[in-house]
């Protein structure tokens, strides 16, 4: 890489100094002999650290927490939510060999599996004290058993789920400074620190999580487009425990009026991570969602190893059922397991035409996800596909999300006539907004952030691409970008990543100091959930806990949260 | 139904949720202490669980006169060390070696019981063993990793020892089914071999030959670490690269005005910064830590298929699973249970406790891993009022005024809805001085049933613990009891008075405003419950766990005077007692929760 001193970089740079503010871009134009300018960075100097300060990192989930030191390739403990943490200290029943909690109780009034989320996104109703708490919990126990820390304050920094409403978000920020006293604590999102993970700069992020998908396409270490659906982990339980009911002897499985599950949702979470799994892409599918015969065509060898499997073996499997009326052993077939993943995931027997934006099964999600860039950003972000989340251990699914994408991208193209968000342009002018567009110009975007929290606001329009910067880094490249096809990469995951970023030194992407939180947190809190009841669904703009300026908390229209 | 006993939970006054939120300093607490007693506290809300404390969990600062719980106290740690070999581990060896022991500590996979090493060859022909020339047959290999619970062994995984020691070291090279793989510091030193680097030159020269080539998740980080480091250290790239990442956010790390101004940040420092970044490009080859996923998983689908339930492990047992940096992402795969793999001990910590205010130590155990002995423990039991619950059953006392049907006598005994039933709080006072109780309690307990509660005698004294010497030295023969004059036993119970008092005054009647029974150092008192009904109409959600049991909270305010001394003037009235010497006045107030017993479905 050293060796195209002076030649090719320097033009670049020159472009560089024509848009950089003056006196910022000077060091520029001295090439390699000029020493590293050290960086604002959000950990300060090297020198004010002690050189042991161990930087904690946090993962953030709705089920799980992740905890480690900056450096480390991996979380060194993980502790996920549940209802022994949410009982008294010195409640040990769940220990007792003879106890066993009355599920049907717990999970009365629709809560079944509710206590073992850390929060839900539509915060209305919920008890934001105890997010704090269920999180101050857990932190305590994942740094006494798993990070073996003393309670000196130590810089963190956070790993969140882009999507995170501004006063769950606030919650953890309160419970967390008043209880640990962190000096600082940085945000990252969840896809930024998944493109590093992955060493990329531009990645489409498929997270299939717990309460929701949501597919982010990051370019250039930006979040640009956000997409979310409905189905989740917590769908495909759901969907288990629909299969296991309809397997179970009539009449005792038969639910009384009060009660709507007939397993409790600890055993069906346990065999929906043991045994569910996803059948792979059928051509008999495509032929409903496409009427072109020609596709199917295509499909065949794909549509043949189907058939091969099915016929080698169809033996049954034996599951062990205990929290049912009685303890039993349920025997189904093995492709029955497959079921639930086609409801929870793709819903293939309806049309796309049927399904709300936030319900979208997976492969439209990734696939209109995809539709809305720009062709340069798709052309990157396409062969640089990352699946994480919880569900991507289900055996078979992100095969086939790839595949039915990949299908539908081998069909339809890139034209959007056929996508239905220029079916909304057309009838919904309201929705005209959510078209990617390219900036105009600088103004423009300012001006107009209000009017639709979601899509339209700096961090969510499509930056140009520049194509001189682009043209030279390729020269400069010695192997071309890989794009236009597409391709899954693996990512060593969100808190890797930002153990990584850290760990470089690289600034994470807000830092918020325990100081100026506790002085100004409260308020922006209290403001953010007002706007929260009313609209429901706005979340955190990137650590932008308040948008506007200090003390004059009048713009509250947010955009998504660590879009960079 | 499980029996119930009568039990108490105390409520650390440190999670006034009026606190939260702020800093914890003294003087905010001694606000809310004032406002305290106008909030009803239910124990039944789901963050009462977050902050209510058995007694024996709660630690006392002498100097703050404040109750710590486990959420307000900071913590040192005195020694970490392992729970299975009871090694002390260096703090050093944290940060390098993790927190796992790195000996031959680990727990089986299946059942978390202890693993052993065993001879597999030995095994088989136990006969060898007892024969005199063969005594270091069951010493040679290969070994392997045995639970005596569940019979689980290390074969089942195909992983088996050369050494029988050093097995941490040993199974960090080993991969599920036997074959090896070089650990972090291997490939570190096979960077720096000459005959390595020139291969690599070679095939890299080659092109794309190890394009596809599969990293476990430690050489990933590893590769993508190194790939990095050399970007930022590329001179092309001046102060480019993922530093840049914080020209996208804001770089002060103090000014909440960048945070907030993060939207309104506008293109041009986003300009700015992508050619910045234009100077770095991506990882593209898994040298560098680029790695394609591989998402065909029929194999793995057929393997769910051939093998079943029982082929794959439980979620329980997935998490106890540390990280398997020795493999690639294995996604769906980690659940057959041939790729668990044995779980190195935790390693644990002893700490010490300060009181966050003061800065006092609280709680010191002894260094030493064998013991369990503490050198310093203020434990809260010796500074505030055990509270025990009996069910009290008035039937051969009946006749009183206020006496009614008896309640619930024999302990555990379910509680009859809407039948008045009544408990006797015994309240004992550990420290020397006597102190003054009050009590406060809602007349209905909270939550969606409503049973009404009295405390028949909400204030009263509890005597002092003195004990018997003190006591005889103080009063000398001045009540004429058989015990003072004498000396007594050591042990015996001076009750003087008390108990002449009490039985005399109502013999054990209920009566309001009057203490049941009193002895050297506690009270008696009755409260009178009446549990409500659990009868559900249509449509009311069913009954949660434990809603059965009738809970009362109690406000617990107690006053007493202790020497002067410390710093604490705020809440302390100076007074002279007899004696001459300086006395203040003292006050500590919580709430707690009384579970009295089941109420009849
Ligand atoms: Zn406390
Ligand atoms: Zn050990
Ligand atoms: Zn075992
Ligand atoms: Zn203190």
């Amino acid at each position: 890489m050293s060796a195209p001193v002076g030649s090719a970089p320097l033009p670049h740079r020159s472009v560089a100094n024509i848009r950089s503010p003056p006196g910022a871009g000077h060091h520029h134009q001295s090439g390699s002999s000029t020493p590293l300018r050290p960086l604002p960075s959000s950990f300060g100097s090297p020198s004010s650290l002690r050189a042991d300060e161990e930087i904690i990192i946090i993962e953030f989930g709705t089920r799980k927490l992740q905890v480690g030191f900056s450096g480390d390739p991996a979380p060194r403990g993980c502790v996920w939510f549940g209802p022994e943490q949410q009982r008294r200290a010195g409640d040990f029943r769940a220990w007792q060999t003879d106890y066993r909690q009355d599920w049907r109780a717990a999970a009365a009034g629709g809560l079944w599996g509710k206590d073992h989320e850390l929060w839900q996104y539509d915060v209305r109703g919920s008890d934001l004290g105890l997010v704090g708490d269920k999180i101050e919990r857990a932190l305590r126990e994942a740094f006494t058993k798993y990070l073996l820390i003393d309670s000196r304050p130590r810089r963190m920094v956070w790993v969140v789920p882009s999507s995170l409403p501004i006063p769950l978000l606030s919650a953890v920020l309160d419970s967390i400074f008043s209880r640990f006293q962190p000096p600082t604590i940085s945000l990252l999102s969840s896809p930024l620190a998944l493109a590093v993970g992955a060493g990329v700069r531009s990645a489409l992020v498929v997270d299939l999580g717990w309460l929701e998908t949501v597919v982010t396409s990051v370019y250039e270490y930006r979040e640009i487009v956000t997409k979310r659906s409905i189905r989740g982990g917590r769908t495909l339980v759901e969907q288990t425990h629909k299969l296991l009911a309809k397997h179970l002897p009539q009449g005792q499985s038969e639910p009384s009026h009060s009660q709507d599950h007939v397993v409790s949702f600890e055993e069906c979470s346990d065999i929906t991570a043991r045994m569910v799994w996803c059948k792979p892409r059928t051509a008999s599918d495509t032929s409903r969602i496409s009427n072109d015969g020609l596709a199917t065509v295509q499909e065949q060898d794909e549509g043949e190893s189907q058939a091969h499997t099915e016929h080698r073996r169809d033996g049954s499997v034996r599951i062990p059922l205990r929290s049912w009326l009685a303890p039993t052993t349920l025997e189904l077939p093995f492709e029955a397991l497959a079921e639930p993943c086609e409801d929870a995931f793709f819903d293939s027997q309806y049309s796309p035409a049927s399904f709300d934006d936030h319900e979208l099964p997976l492969h439209l999600l990734v696939y209109r996800t995809l539709l809305q860039l720009p062709v340069d950003v798709r052309a990157f972000c396409m062969s640089r596909i990352i699946f994480t989340g919880g569900c991507s251990n289900v055996l078979g699914l992100r095969g086939r999300i790839f595949d039915e994408v990949s299908h539908l991208v081998r069909e339809r193209g890139w034209d959007p006539v056929q996508g239905k968000a220029v079916e909304q342009l057309r009838t919904n002018p309201k929705s005209r907004r959510r078209v990617p567009r390219q900036v105009a110009s600088q103004g423009d975007e300012s001006g107009s952030e209000e009017e639709d929290g979601i899509w339209h606001d700096a961090a969510n329009t499509i930056p140009k691409v520049d194509t001189i910067d682009e043209q030279l880094r390729r020269g400069a490249d010695e192997i071309p970008p890989v794009q236009g096809e597409m391709r899954a990469i693996e990512s060593l995951g969100a808190w890797s990543g930002a153990s990584l970023v850290t760990h470089l030194k690289a600034s994470a992407v807000a830092t918020i100091d325990r100081e100026l939180w506790l002085q100004h947190g409260a308020a922006g809190a209290s403001r953010a959930i007002d706007v929260d009841y009313r609209t429901q669904r706005q979340s955190l703009g990137a650590g932008g806990l308040i948008r506007g300026s200090v003390g004059h908390h009048t713009n509250w229209t947010l955009g998504i949260w660590g879009a960079l | 139904m499980a029996v119930l006993t009568p039990y108490t939970f105390i409520q650390c006054p440190c999670s006034d949720s009026s606190t939260l939120g702020r800093p914890s300093d003294p003087n905010s607490s001694t606000i809310t202490e004032a406002d305290e007693d106008e909030r009803t506290f239910d124990p039944r809300a789901p963050r009462s669980n977050f902050s209510l404390y058995p007694l024996e969990y709660l630690l006392y600062c002498e100097d703050c006169h404040q109750i710590r719980c486990p959420r307000c106290v900071s913590e040192e740690i005195v020694t970490y060390y392992c729970p299975n070999c009871l090694f002390e581990v260096p703090s050093s060896n944290l940060k390098s070696e993790g927190n796992r022991c790195t000996r031959s500590c680990f727990q089986c996979p299946i059942c978390i019981g202890p693993l052993a090493v065993t001879s597999i060859e030995t095994r088989p022909d136990p006969s060898l063993l007892a024969a005199p020339d063969n005594t270091a047959a069951p010493h040679s290999g290969p070994y392997a990793l045995t639970c005596s619970y569940c019979n689980w062994s290390s074969t089942e995984i195909g992983i088996q020892f050369e050494k029988p020691n050093s097995i941490h070291a040993q199974l960090a090279k080993l991969r599920n089914g036997g074959s090896t793989r070089l650990t972090a510091k291997e490939r570190k030193e096979r960077r720096k071999d000459p005959a390595y680097r020139r291969y690599q030159a070679t095939s890299s020269g080659e092109g794309e030959s190890d394009q596809t080539e599969n990293l476990d998740l430690e050489t990933q980080f590893a590769n993508l670490k190194a790939f990095y480091q050399n970007q930022l250290a590329d001179p092309n790239s001046a102060d480019t690269g993922l530093a840049a990442l914080g020209d996208l956010g804001f770089s002060s790390p103090t000014s909440l005005s960048r945070i907030m101004s993060i939207y309104t940040g506008g293109s041009l420092q986003d300009r700015k910064a992508k050619s910045r970044l234009g100077a770095m490009r991506e990882a593209l080859k898994p040298d560098e830590g680029l790695q394609f996923a591989h998402l065909d998983e029929s194999a793995a689908i057929e393997t769910l298929r051939g093998e079943g339930h029982d082929g794959t492990a439980s979620i329980t047992q997935l998490v106890d699973q540390p990280p398997n940096l020795g493999e690639e992402h294995l996604h769906g795969r980690s659940r057959f249970i041939s790729e668990l793999r044995p779980i190195p001990y935790l390693l644990r910590t002893k700490r010490s406790k300060r009181c966050p205010v003061c800065r006092h130590i609280i709680s010191k155990p002894e260094a030493k891993v064998q013991t369990t002995r503490f050198r310093i423990r203020l434990v809260a039991g010796s500074y505030i009022p055990s509270i025990a619950i009996r069910p009290l059953s008035l039937s051969a006392t009946a006749g009183g005024g206020g006496s009614s049907a008896s309640g619930a006598t024999l302990p555990g005994a379910l509680l009859e809805p809407l039948k008045p039933a009544h408990f006797l709080l015994t309240f004992k006072n550990p420290i020397f001085e006597t102190i003054k109780v009050t009590l406060g309690a809602p007349a209905e307990t909270p939550g969606r049933f409503a049973s009404k509660v009295t405390v028949l005698c909400p204030v009263f004294e509890v005597d002092a613990n003195t004990d018997v010497w003190d006591e005889a030295l103080r009063e000398g023969g001045a009540t004429g009891g058989a015990g003072s004059g004498g000396g007594g036993e050591k042990g015996e119970r001076r009750r003087g008075r008390y108990d002449e008092g009490s039985q005399a005054n109502n013999g054990n009647q209920l009566e309001v405003g009057k203490i049941w029974e009193r002895g050297r150092n506690w009270v008696s008192i009755v409260v009178e419950v009446v549990p409500a009904s659990l009868r559900l109409d249509q449509g009311d959600a069913p009954l949660r766990e434990d809603e059965d049991v009738l809970e009362i909270p109690l406000f617990v305010h107690v006053e007493w005077e202790g020497e002067a001394g410390g710093d604490d003037v705020l809440e302390s009235v100076a007074a002279k007692d007899k004696g001459g010497e300086a006395r203040e006045k003292r006050e500590l107030a919580y709430w707690c929760v009384l579970g009295l017993g089941r109420i009849r479905k």
